[in-house]
């Protein structure tokens, strides 16, 4: 056999947890196409698939795999523990949706298990082509998923929308790898920080290739400026894609944006960068919670409210180093659990997919609704980071870090911020519960599945909020080796 | 954590009390379709469960001249570096608040009875969660849990105002969410600072009350941070100009939202400033006070005019909170003995005058739908038993002597004169001839002169229920006027040790660097509550 192409076994079981999504996303299309009669079951084994990645990342040895395109590091098992948990939540808020659309279908959980992939592969890449396929792994599934309302224009439109954003993504990140290759003779990340720290290549390029690489991930993670896709594709698309799509793809890219950030911080050319990235952080969290105030579609709504989290969560990345992944972990489970939680629920309630999701339709149904109702209250509360709740947790960990860093000014802003932000948050509360009744409901997409997610989310934010110490162990355990 | 808590919950502790409320307010969770009526009783016998609670805990930790008590210490969230612990205790400043919201709790359900129609499990929940957050900022010796009994405070009040209130009741719920979360959230950001400053000293974040006490700070230090504690503290109490929020919050607010509003939640902000905007920052707070004072006096005038010209009932006594509570931030910042037993006294005794006001402006409302001066007169014939308590309260809230209100208002005033705030003093002497004239004028307006509305002739007296919420506000509106020493002994001891330590700091130097004061034996840094020879623990399990 040519030896080019025989793959190590230790290779092949270093990549188990992906493997494991893969081939269950595989199935549920098989079984589509041949026990369709079993669809309402999809769901629940794409779940249990999950669970067995979860199982393989936990039992994942540790060290760098296919030449080091890839590693396992406790810090990559949590964050992928993190990715499976939103992929998790994902699958439980879309049945209910889907079955009231007639869309139910084995693509739908498998193109979410595929994604899942490339999103573990994102957060274990040390390698820029590897990021790279990823990237596209990932988004390829997404742009599927954003048009899976195919009777929908709303959802193809958003779907065109996310396709020629994410085209913009790959292109400047293939750019920014071809540039930072040609200065540094490597794609891996370590060597670049090597060569780097040794002053090779030109710094003009080095810093246009990585520019090019952060504004990808910024687009990524809707940072403003690169924000305006947000708001259209978010309002388009089905609300439980939105879910996911809000969410678990923001997490593997937060971790390749924290890669890159402390690639080059560290280096000579390093000046700038942090006040860069404050710059994003700032606009993000002002314009994010600014146009968040005026919005009357709770989907647009949250979807600027997710940009404005996307500045508080790089807040950290303004002072790189070894402590700037704690806030980051902490604040990107509080954002998975209690966005989807939010869009979960957002997804049950409304009626009509295409159109506007205003959020006066709420108004009273806080009585009619009063579990769902509850657990929109309380990711409203964590979002706007009132404790006891994951949100303020995750809020205090960002600040407490930039104090700690001497960015005072950091703190300020997104304390500012978060006043602006409590405001529109709470209007979906008042209109929950202090307004009359509009319209009775018409069409609500409410299941079992939905309710365990929005208990779950809302649940478990609480809990954090009130009891964080299991999962702050956790978390000292997954970044000790740093 | 967990099995510490758990211990601490069941034992005789102070942590039993705090989350008591929160814990009987989760069957209300189920308790949805159950009868309204079920769901009133339900929450008045977890009210007096709960105030008897608090008093067998002030009676068996009493130990004759005051009361300091803590419940055992334990790790809450801990990280390499940072510790935040759960610490609890109760001296002889928080008890008095503490034994006024456990009263004030069972009477503001019996004062909501007819008034709250809808939504009764919510509103009982909402009531519940609200007394677990004052009870626990009231009780909290780490910062960060402070602010998050701080922070608690806020939803279910929100929820209060937002679904039972009046007419414009979402204006107003907005209102008072974002004026109070505005200074907490810079609160925050200072509590925050203090415990990075004090990990940079010490090795370790702390945001213990009596470790955040040991740092001495530069000047510029200490005036931003005391200025971001004031300003949450400010728009709570509300100080002049930072009270616009709460006429529209009283206003709208459901009956039992202003009396908790009125009663406690105020106090909250004037017990943030003797708690800790002056014993943290001694310097900023001595250099300041002159605008605080300024602050005070006009918020005692401003309230009181404002008050004067209102035409509505409600209006009127929230107006008159503002004047009130200047005059207990006037005796706070005059900084001497005398001065803070009258500001404490007398949060007390507004919690009692202005709740039993507010409970009888509800009252009114309940029987005729108005709260306007033009609807009413002459009701004194009509339902005599409400005039008797009406006029009561008012001349409780006067400061009239015999009854509470002049005991406080005259120490405040007595301390503020001796502090050497001559001026000041004389200014705010006048507020009490004011508030004389606007809370006449309210009685005059209402009770007497001729009966002309014909709707008022068939009014219905106070019912057992009224009688049984407002006879205790009265009762204690007497016993305070006639003998106050009972209730000004307990908290002696505590101010003083807080006022000792705030006066050694002050005669102190400014710190030029951030620096940590090693607290020696003897030296009375930490106010004497806190020091390890005179604390009582709590039955619970040891540390």
């Amino acid at each position: 056999m040519n030896p080019i192409f025989a793959i190590p076994a230790h290779d092949v079981a270093s990549i188990l947890p992906e493997i494991i999504l893969t081939v269950a996303g595989s199935i549920l299309v098989l079984l589509e196409a041949f026990l369709p009669g079993l669809r309402r079951l999809y769901h629940a084994l794409a779940i249990a698939a999950v669970g067995l990645a979860a199982w393989a990342v936990a039992t994942l040895p540790t060290g760098p795999s296919f030449h080091g395109l890839i590693e396992a590091t406790p810090l990559t098992g949590a964050f992928s523990q993190v990715v499976l948990l939103a992929t998790v939540l994902g699958l439980l808020a879309a049945p209910g949706y889907l079955s009231r659309e007639r869309l139910l279908a084995g693509e739908y959980p498998a193109l979410i298990l595929w994604c899942s992939a490339g999103m573990l592969f994102l957060v274990r890449g040390v390698e820029l082509l590897a990021i790279f396929l990823a990237l596209e792994l990932l988004s390829i599934a997404l742009y599927g998923l954003a048009a899976f309302h195919r009777r929908e224009a709303f959802s193809a439109e958003a779907a065109l929308k996310y396709f020629l954003m994410g085209a913009f993504v790959s292109s400047f990140v293939v750019y920014g790898i071809a540039l930072v290759y040609g200065e540094t003779g490597s794609t891996r990340l370590d060597g670049i920080a090597t060569a780097l720290a040794t002053g090779q290549g030109s710094p003009g390029l080095l810093l246009l290739g990585f520019l090019l690489l952060i504004c990808g991930f910024a687009f990524k993670l809707s940072l403003v400026p690169f924000h305006a896709w947000a708001p259209d594709v978010y309002q388009g698309a089905p609300s439980p894609v939105v879910a996911f799509l809000s969410v678990a793809p923001k997490v593997a890219s937060a971790v390749v944006l924290v890669r890159l950030v402390a690639a080059i911080a560290g280096s000579p050319l390093g000046g700038g960068w942090p006040d860069l990235v404050a710059a994003l952080s700032v606009l993000s969290m002002l314009i994010g919670n600014l146009f968040a105030l005026v919005q009357r579609d709770i989907k647009r709504m949250l979807a600027y409210s997710g940009i404005a989290h996307m500045g508080y969560l790089i807040i950290p990345l303004a002072s790189p180093g070894a402590t700037t992944w704690r806030p980051v972990l902490i604040y990107l489970i509080a954002y998975v659990l209690m966005n989807t939680g939010a869009f979960a629920i957002v997804s049950m309630l409304y009626a009509r997919p295409g159109e506007q999701h205003a959020i006066s339709t709420l108004s009273g149904w806080g009585y009619r609704f009063p579990l769902l109702a509850g657990c929109l209250t309380v990711c409203m509360v964590s979002l706007a980071g009132i404790p006891p709740t994951a949100g303020f947790l995750g809020k205090y960990f960002v600040f407490l870090h930039a104090i700690e860093n001497g960015r005072l000014d950091l703190a300020l802003f997104g304390i500012a911020a978060s006043l602006v932000g409590a405001a529109f948050y709470l209007r979906v509360v008042y209109m929950l519960y202090m307004k009359p009744e509009l319209a009775a409901p018409e069409r609500t997409a409410i299941d079992l599945h939905g309710r365990l997610a929005a208990i779950a989310t809302a649940g478990a934010t609480i809990l954090l909020g009130i009891w964080p110490q299991p999962l702050l162990d956790w978390i000292v355990r997954s970044l000790a080796g740093l | 954590m967990s099995s510490e808590f758990t211990a601490l919950l069941l034992g005789d502790s102070i942590t039993r009390w705090v989350f008591f409320p929160t814990l009987a307010a989760i069957p209300l969770l189920f308790m949805r379709r159950a009868p309204t009526a079920a769901i009133k009783w339900y929450g008045l016998v977890v009210s007096l469960i709960e105030l008897f609670f608090l008093v067998t805990f002030a009676l068996a930790h009493w130990d004759g001249a005051g009361m300091v008590v803590k419940d055992p210490v334990f790790s809450w969230i801990e990280l390499p570096g940072l510790a935040i612990v759960y610490e609890v205790g109760i001296d002889g400043i928080s008890l008095p608040l503490v034994l006024l919201t456990g009263l004030l709790l069972p009477i503001v359900l019996l004062g909501s009875w007819k008034g709250i129609e809808r939504h009764w499990s919510g509103y009982v929940l909402s009531m519940l969660l609200l007394t677990t957050g004052i009870l626990g900022a009231l009780v909290a010796l780490d910062l960060f849990l402070f602010y998050v009994f701080w922070e608690v405070m806020l939803i279910p009040m929100y929820l209060i105002i937002g679904i039972w209130g009046g007419e414009r009741r979402i204006y107003a719920a907005v209102k008072f969410f974002l004026f109070t979360m505005a200074g907490s959230l810079l609160m925050l950001i200072a509590i925050l600072w203090m415990g990075w400053t004090y990990g940079q000293l010490a090795g370790t974040w702390s945001f213990r009350y009596e470790d955040l006490l040991l740092l001495d700070l530069p000047l510029a230090h200490q005036t931003w941070l005391f200025a971001a504690f004031a300003l949450a503290f400010a728009i709570k109490v509300p100080m002049f100009p930072f009270h616009t929020w709460l006429p529209d919050a009283h206003v709208e607010a459901p009956t039992g939202g202003s009396v908790i509003l009125a009663g406690i939640l105020l106090k909250l902000g004037t017990y943030g400033f003797l708690r800790f905007a002056l014993p943290f920052f001694p310097h900023a707070a001595d250099r300041l006070a002159p605008w605080l004072l300024v602050l005070a006096v006009v918020g005692i005038i401003y309230g009181a005019l404002v008050a004067w010209v209102q035409v509505d009932l409600k209006k009127l006594v929230a107006y008159s909170s503002i004047a009130h509570l200047g005059f207990v931030m006037l005796g706070i910042v005059a900084c001497n003995l005398v001065a803070w037993q009258g500001a404490l006294l007398q949060m007390v005794n507004h919690g009692l005058s202005t709740g039993a006001l507010f409970l009888m402006v509800g009252m009114l409302y309940d029987r005729r739908h108005t709260k306007k001066f033009e609807d009413f007169g002459g009701l004194a014939k009509v339902i005599p038993w409400f005039a008797i308590f009406f006029v009561f309260s008012a001349l409780a809230s006067v400061g009239l002597p015999a009854l509470n209100g002049f005991v406080g208002e005259f120490l405040i005033l007595l301390g503020s004169y001796q502090a050497g705030y001559r001026w000041f003093t004389v200014i705010a002497t006048s507020g009490v001839i004011l508030a004389a004239v606007y809370l006449l004028k309210m009685v005059q307006e209402t009770l007497w002169g001729p009966l002309t509305k014909e709707e008022n002739r068939h009014l219905p007296d106070l019912s057992a229920r009224e009688v049984a919420a407002l006879l205790p506000l009265c009762a204690f509106m007497l016993w305070i006027g006639v003998a106050p020493k009972p209730f000004l002994e307990p908290s002696r001891p505590a101010l003083a040790a807080v006022l000792e330590s705030y006066r050694d700091r002050l005669a102190g130097p400014i710190a030029d660097q951030p620096t940590l004061a090693i607290s020696a034996p003897g030296q009375a840094r930490v106010p004497t509550f806190l020091a390890a020879s005179a604390r009582r623990e709590s039955t619970g399990p040891q540390p």
